[in-house]
């Protein structure tokens, strides 16, 4: 019966002050007949829960909004950790190799804003500089 | 597609109870019995229904066919609130009733089961 008592504790006070007298009658009643008073405990304290995201509606819309924010910001972490985590030589490499290495000579001396801008991209970097006839 | 959803619903307007679960719906075919409190509906419940409800899906149920108003609590007798269904539950219960007989119909026919 203690534990039926606990779960009923767990209801808020309004609804106590309600129904809890004929609750707890209840339960004695259905102990009577058989009913293990763990089940019964359960079934309460599910019922507790229930109860308690029904009668606290803004509440629960905070909760709501609350894991919202919590799953934004745990991602906007992830993101800033994945992309810290980026070698700098592996993201130095990407211009270099579009710009100085597969462009055909004949385009890239063609076209005056794609070298100034392989320039402007250019890292101070030593690795841009080995390799370059290997690859093309 | 409203006329649809009207058919669907029956003549005696929205299957309020198509999201009540089947509690509420025990406990409603329970009280259209005659009223009765928590103890007396548990056990005609599963009378009726082999269904055992639990003490805390019991009065989840009935607050929310409360707020509902479909169903309205007695004054206490002797710490006991026995329970009665309203106009409006009994209108309830007719057109989950009605909307459960056309899914049985169908059921049947296409199961080439008979007895329609």
């Amino acid at each position: 019966m203690r534990l039926v008592q606990t779960s009923l504790r767990c209801y808020p006070q309004r609804w106590r002050s309600r129904h809890g007298e004929e609750a707890a009658e209840l339960a004695t009643l259905l102990m009577r007949d058989g009913t293990p008073a763990r089940s019964i405990a359960w079934s309460y304290l599910k019922g507790a829960a229930s109860t308690r995201l029904v009668l606290q509606p803004r509440r629960r819309l905070g909760a709501a909004l609350g894991a919202l924010l919590a799953a934004a910001c745990s991602l906007g972490v992830s993101l800033a950790l994945l992309s810290s985590s980026v070698p700098a030589s592996a993201a130095n490499h990407r211009p270099s190799h579009e710009g100085r290495h597969c462009v055909a000579r004949g385009t890239a001396r063609s076209s005056a804003s794609i070298s100034t801008r392989v320039t402007v991209k250019k890292p101070a970097s030593n690795s841009t500089g080995s390799g370059h006839g290997q690859h093309c | 597609m409203a006329l649809r959803e009207e058919e669907r619903d029956g003549a005696g307007g929205q299957d309020v109870l198509r999201r009540a679960g089947d509690a509420s719906v025990l406990i409603l075919t329970s009280l259209a019995g005659g009223s009765k409190h928590g103890y007396a509906l548990i056990k005609d419940i599963k009378a009726f229904a082999g269904v055992e409800l639990g003490p805390g899906t019991l009065y989840g149920a009935l607050d929310r066919l409360e707020r509902l108003d479909l169903i309205e609590a007695l004054p206490a007798e002797d710490r006991r609130h026995p329970y009665r269904i309203t106009p409006a539950g009994v209108t309830a219960l007719r057109a989950h009733l009605d909307s459960i007989e056309r899914v049985r119909v169908t059921g049947r026919l296409r199961l080439g089961l008979g007895g329609v």
